[in-house]
């Protein structure tokens, strides 16, 4: 066959790629469509398993017209990390309606689905509040769709304990606290604090005789990692840590074995992942096990806390050293409760939750319950006001921290590192757990609830 | 002053990332050459090789090189079947090729994220180990795939410069209602043509899968690297897709270790954009 034979006309391939355009139109509306289709549903089967609060009050009426409490989740559904908030809520509302409900009313679920977009993300929490009328919002994942869609909490006023780790939200509420004191994050610490747990984590390796004197660093290519290396930076200072080699990867990136063997070749002993936008952890992992390095790799991957990670590197995941995003490991539940929801998730969805938000949708709606009737008991009027449950959500600070799966408290209005709303960061509060795989399973591996020694790479 | 290990790491590395790309978009080209078909679900094969092998080892516990096997014939079959049902009906009117067979990429990639999810998936090792080449370690893997991958484009070359079969593809590339007048089945060949491209697709999953992980969402990231390098070298040239598959393949690796990771996509697709601009018909293409 002859080259020129083989050629497309310009012509046609203008034509080729136009109708290309339009295929994927066609084919993300029909996604979207069907996908908007979902009706929400309301809880009314029981679970089995002991509720872990004791029954609410006997039925009042805190406000006459009320009838029931609507609770709205809204994630991307299509993810483990939505899909755990959905199933995480509805677990804590049937169990609150099993022992009476709120103030005598049944809770009711509805969901949205943000599709990772941000005007969906949008549309869909206004549709709840509006529409469903949610009294009460909780949710969310990344930080861009967590910052639209605290406008339109805003503007209805509508209290949101919220997932996403940006320092800048909790910003936000410091800088415009009328505005955007509806805002409290329920799911994580504030991403800022990897770095303080990323130090500890430097801290143990040298007790442990690693060389840490040198790191060598791969990072998302996003603005979530620039606010960890500002808080970092100072921690590395102080213990004379020197950054090698720090290296910015984009969505997708896959060609880790020539960073390992260039980290290698510099005589570096520790690769500090600080993944999450990336998503390839688990090639990461599978990269570094192949080369069998003398390099440990030890630092914050957000694929490294699902679940299925081990078995989805092939068991190469072995002696990865993690931080625990969101304060829990399914080995090591902080507190009673925690132990009993995932005893109670594992029953009701075959497995334990899938991902960390989980613990913070739980968390949520329990919080919701507890500060509404401590509102009612107060005598307050409505309490299922706005600015009351803000005023409510507020009274847990760190000097009254309240125990549901983690221990929470928040930041007061006015913080100085302006984490206003913030989960209060710490051994007695909840903290990005120092964590590693080992033999299939998370366990911690350093501080108070530590569960296991840390292991080294098989190959060392 | 760049160190000898470096360029040894962007020789190796770089010729190991080529391979497969080779593999992808030489089959991607093949079926535009003779058929004119642009295969939108050239990036679903890739990936369901990946998938299927997985599968035959996780579920039916098989040898991984017997699922892999056994996945590229499969995919190859499917690939036939989805030539004579959905592409064939509509094979004269090209803009409906593409949707026909996007669309049969996007749901091809809705049954991965509905049966195994959006993460990664490890295909289990067909080798372990490491090699050190002077003083640059480089898993056994990465080798063996730059083996398969020269291998397979060599069996490619003979199978079309050498054999009837290949000879009747020429042909039929070349002026298919010619073909017809000397009594060649064209749609026997386009068939054997597809089968071709989904076989190397296939492959190239499998292997990428060893050295990466499968991942639905590559369906399409796939798909528009080859894209663009089947561009870069000239729609319908294999020869072209092959070289500027390792232009492509050394630039990234070059770019990752000498300048960062973060560059390497930018400048392998700022180079692709300038050879266009000071070549637009690709580098193996002709006026027209």
């Amino acid at each position: 066959m002859t080259e020129s034979e083989k050629q497309v006309s310009r012509r046609d391939f203008l034509k080729l790629a136009a109708a290309a355009g339009v295929a994927f139109v066609v084919g993300a509306g029909a996604g979207y469509y069907a996908g908007s289709q979902k009706k929400p549903e309301v809880i009314t089967k029981t679970v089995p398993g002991t509720p872990p609060t004791s029954p609410t009050p006997p039925p009042t009426s805190p406000t006459p017209t009320k009838s029931e409490v609507v609770i709205g989740v809204i994630a991307p559904m299509a993810t483990k990390q939505g899909m755990v908030q959905r199933n995480a809520a509805e677990l804590a509302i049937r169990e609150i309606n099993e022992a009476g409900g709120v103030l005598g009313m049944p809770v009711r679920l509805v969901w949205g689905d943000t599709k990772l977009n941000p005007d969906v993300a949008v549309s869909e929490f206004r549709r709840l509040v509006t529409v469903e009328k949610a009294d009460f919002m909780t949710g969310g994942f990344s930080s861009g769709i967590m910052n639209a869609m605290m406008e339109p909490m805003a503007e209805l006023k509508i209290p949101f304990l919220a997932d996403a780790s940006s320092p800048g939200h909790p910003a936000k509420v410091h800088e415009e606290y009328d505005k955007y004191k509806y805002w409290f994050r329920i799911t994580q610490n504030n991403g800022a604090t990897f770095a303080w747990d990323l130090a500890d984590m430097f801290d143990m390796l040298d007790e442990k005789g690693y060389d840490v004197s040198h790191i060598y660093i791969i990072r998302d290519e996003h603005i979530w990692t620039d606010a960890v290396m500002s808080y970092l930076q100072p921690e590395l200072d102080k213990r004379g840590i020197t950054v090698a080699k720090d290296v910015k990867v984009g969505r997708g990136y896959t060609e880790y074995e020539p960073l390992l063997v260039e980290a290698n070749d510099m005589g570096i002993q520790v690769v500090v992942p600080i993944l999450a936008i990336a998503g390839t952890g688990d090639v990461l992992a599978k990269q570094w096990a192949n080369l069998k390095l003398r390099l440990l790799l030890a630092g914050h991957d957000l694929a490294a806390l699902d679940l299925g990670f081990y078995e989805a590197t092939g068991g190469a995941a072995e002696g990865y050293i993690f931080l625990a995003d969101g304060g829990v490991v399914n080995t090591a539940p902080p507190t009673d409760m925690c132990k009993q929801f995932i005893q109670n998730y594992t029953a009701q969805y075959g497995h334990p939750p899938e991902a960390h938000q989980g613990f913070g949708a739980y968390d949520a709606v329990y919080l919701f319950k507890k500060v509404v009737e401590m509102a009612h008991d107060d005598g307050v009027e409505n309490p299922f006001d706005p600015d009351v449950v803000v005023q409510y959500l507020e009274k847990f600070n760190p000097d009254n921290p309240i125990n549901l799966t983690r221990t929470i408290a928040f930041y007061p209005p006015g913080d100085k590192n302006k984490f206003d709303h913030d989960l209060v960061w710490g051994d007695n509060y909840v903290r990005n757990w120092i964590s590693q795989w080992q033999n299939g399973k998370q366990y911690v591996i350093r501080g108070k609830i530590k569960n296991a020694d840390m292991i080294e790479p098989p190959w060392f | 002053m760049v160190s000898i290990n470096t360029v040894m790491i962007i020789l190796l590395y770089g010729a190991t990332f080529s391979g497969i790309l080779a593999l992808i978009s030489s089959g991607f080209t093949l079926i535009f050459g003779v058929s004119r078909i642009l295969n939108f679900a050239h990036g679903a094969f890739f990936m369901m090789g990946a998938y299927i092998g997985i599968y035959f080892v996780q579920q039916l516990n098989l040898d991984p090189i017997l699922s892999s096997l056994i996945s590229i014939i499969l995919v190859g079959i499917f690939s036939i079947a989805a030539y004579i049902t959905i592409i064939y009906p509509v094979i004269k009117n090209e803009v409906m090729t593409i949707i026909v067979t996007l669309a049969l990429a996007l749901l091809i990639e809705q049954v991965i994220l509905l049966t195994y999810g959006e993460f990664g998936l490890s295909y289990p090792r067909l080798v372990a180990g490491t090699l050190t080449i002077g003083d640059v370690v480089i898993p056994m893997v990465r080798l063996t795939i730059l083996a398969i991958s020269i291998l397979t484009i060599l069996g490619l070359w003979i199978f079309i410069d050498r054999t009837r079969i290949g000879k009747e593809i020429n042909a039929a590339s070349q002026d298919p209602e010619g073909a017809i007048l000397i009594g060649l089945n064209v749609n026997k060949i386009y068939a054997i043509t597809i089968f071709v491209s989904a076989v190397l697709a296939a492959l190239s999953g499998i292997l990428y899968s060893q050295m990466y992980a499968a991942n639905p969402f590559q369906i399409l990231n796939s798909l528009i690297l080859a894209f663009s390098i089947v561009i870069l070298g000239g729609l319908g040239s294999v020869k072209g897709s092959i070289i500027s598959s390792f232009i492509v393949g050394f630039i990234y690796i070059a770019v990752t270790t000498l300048i960062g990771a973060r560059w390497s996509e930018f400048i392998a697709l700022a180079i692709i954009i300038v050879i266009l601009i000071v070549k637009p018909t690709g580098l193996f293409g002709v006026e027209e």
